[in-house]
């Protein structure tokens, strides 16, 4: 198994034949889909089909679990602010009331369509986060030719998450020796001595900002100067190969998304009009 | 061999530090030699270290006097980016120092800084990987390997920037004594096959003694003793007064000779003493 951001990958998976940049690709462009989507049951689809890559990319399915809880209490946010305190207008249609609260159809299909927008995204996000490795998004980065410093403070932001959840183990350890112990308490109680967390971590990101300074220093980085203009290597991209495979691919989601914005703004597909389930679910609301 | 570093009338206190943390340092290391640096914590070891490779003062804030010079320049003319390729440093704490995602892009980042070739860096990392014995680490991350590993890995990536003066600060300390072991025996292996200045800060004497040169005693911010490894563990009461005790061997032939017991060269390793032993006993 190979360690990725989110998770790890089986070493013999069709993903490694494909170049980090495609990911990222796709990562990119297929997220922007649902923004042109209205119809629910299509962005549905869109997360079938990430599924259906990941897998194709034998990820572990079982991980997913672990988002139905996000998927829920985003669901409850989305219907709490659309059709409980989504207001009304006065063309809305009443199709029943929750206690003292009208519920109008209208809302209920706005929160359907924008939580249908939403989830695509987020598996979309799992699926790139359970299938790369911090250095695939160097090298997709690189042969964007994104600058090394963006490149590289961006590879560090997503190491140094990893090291402040570390260091929040390390800090809770220590306070659970000397006896300061949160587990069992209430809520309110561990929210109000997080601090005694957070002061200890701060003064540790701080001594490991210097640390590492002084070993970009040490390993003959320069922030200003001759030195810092020197052209670099790259030799990581020696490792990666852009195949005809990785061409076609990225040729395919380019052109998928062309061909969805020439769908939706030349033949009005994909709107709410367009919709199969919206009706349908409007009858049977209403029926009921 | 040419002095590669000359160090004169040194002092450095750090700001709003009320004692400096060096004092009237005089130090001349010649190229091509290996230097052991020793000295109770809080002797001024780390201060001296980070002084070689210019992170004092460059990162740190204080106050200066004399000067401190690689190859016959002051350490502040060196341009951002150049002192590294003259002097590079391993630090005690192997996590810290980790700029990369795997084992090979650390071992590359500092290559790629110098702007090697793609041919050059694929040459100094097979050299670097067989000396430290990596090769089956490259593709994983730094920071998931052990602690020996680790330590390895950060000795490797500054060697293969090839510098000339190597300042490792106690670059055993967090380990177990295999993982020690096998660090030493990296070094025994550079000092055997290249010319590199190594200047090794450490506690541990035991196997720190046989590979160097010479000796350096710090101690209370000061350079109490510095003379060649024998000469240097010959003067003990200097060394227990400053708190260090020499590794076991030569304490017990410096016991015996106390005693009139021995006259020689006192043995610096286990089998130098052991040898001495079994001659002396043979001998009566």
């Amino acid at each position: 198994m190979n360690k990725t951001l989110l998770g790890y990958v089986p070493d013999r998976s069709p993903i490694y034949a494909i170049h980090p940049f495609v990911k990222l690709f796709f990562l990119l462009v297929v997220s922007l889909f649902p923004l042109f989507i209205a119809a629910p049951e299509w962005n549905f689809g869109l997360i079938i089909f990430v599924l259906l890559l990941m897998w194709y990319s034998r990820i572990n399915m079982g991980i997913m679990r672990i988002y139905v809880p996000v998927a829920i209490s985003m669901a409850s946010i989305i219907f709490l602010a659309y059709v409980i305190l989504g207001g009304y207008h006065p063309e809305y249609a009443q199709i029943g009331q929750l206690l003292a609260i009208r519920v109008y159809w209208e809302r209920i299909r706005d929160a359907i369509v924008v939580y249908f927008r939403i989830l695509p995204m987020i598996v979309m996000m799992v699926f790139f986060l359970n299938t790369s490795r911090e250095r695939d998004v160097i090298v997709a980065m690189r042969t964007l030719r994104i600058p090394f410093v963006i490149t590289y403070v961006f590879a560090m932001a997503l190491r140094s998450a990893g090291m402040v959840i570390e260091d929040f183990g390390i800090v809770r350890q220590a306070e659970q020796a000397r006896g300061f112990d949160t587990h069992g308490k209430s809520l309110p109680y561990r929210l109000r001595k997080y601090v005694m967390y957070m002061i200890p971590l701060f003064a540790l990101s701080l001594r490991r900002a210097e640390e590492f300074s002084n070993a970009l220093i040490a390993r003959g980085f320069a922030f200003t100067g001759p030195a810092s203009k020197i052209k670099r290597a790259d030799f990581i991209l020696t490792h990666y190969h852009f195949r005809r495979l990785d061409a076609l691919l990225t040729a395919i989601i380019g052109l998928a998304f062309v061909a969805l914005l020439v769908l939706r703004y030349g033949f009005g597909w994909f709107t709410l009009s367009r919709s199969v389930f919206l009706p349908w679910l409007e009858t049977l609301l209403r029926h009921r | 061999m040419p002095p590669i570093v000359e160090i004169q009338n040194y002092t450095w206190r750090y700001l709003h530090a009320d004692v400096p943390a060096l004092q009237d340092i005089n130090l001349t290391i010649e190229e091509g030699s290996f230097v052991g640096v020793i000295g109770p914590n809080g002797s001024g070891k780390t201060t001296l270290a980070y002084s070689l490779n210019g992170l004092i003062p460059g990162q740190y804030q204080g106050i200066k006097e004399g000067t401190v010079k690689i190859a016959g320049t002051e350490v502040e003319s060196y341009r951002p980016g150049e002192l590294p390729q003259m002097v590079g440093v391993v630090f005690s704490d192997p996590e810290a120092q980790f700029t990369a995602m795997t084992v090979e892009d650390e071992l590359v980042f500092g290559m790629e800084n110098l702007g090697l070739s793609i041919p050059e860096i694929r040459e100094r990392l097979e050299w670097v990987t067989d000396l430290t014995q990596l090769k089956p680490l490259l593709e994983k991350p730094p920071y998931e390997i052990s602690g020996g590993q680790k330590q390895r890995v950060a000795l490797a990536a500054v060697l293969a920037m090839m510098p000339r003066v190597m300042v490792l600060d106690e670059p055993t300390s967090m380990l177990d004594p295999m993982s020690r072991k096998r660090v030493f025996d990296v070094l025994a292996r550079l000092k055997r096959e290249s010319h590199n200045t190594i200047i090794v800060i450490e506690h541990n004497l035991e196997n720190l003694v046989p590979l160097a040169d010479r000796m350096i005693l710090l101690h209370n911010s000061r350079m109490a003793l510095s003379d060649g490894t024998e000469a240097f563990f010959r003067q003990v009461d200097t060394l227990t007064e400053a708190g260090v005790y020499p590794p076991g061997g030569i304490a017990f032939f410096h016991a015996l000779m106390k005693h009139g017991a021995f006259a020689g060269e006192l043995p610096l390793t286990l089998d130098a003493a052991v040898a001495r032993l079994e001659g002396l006993m043979s001998h009566e």
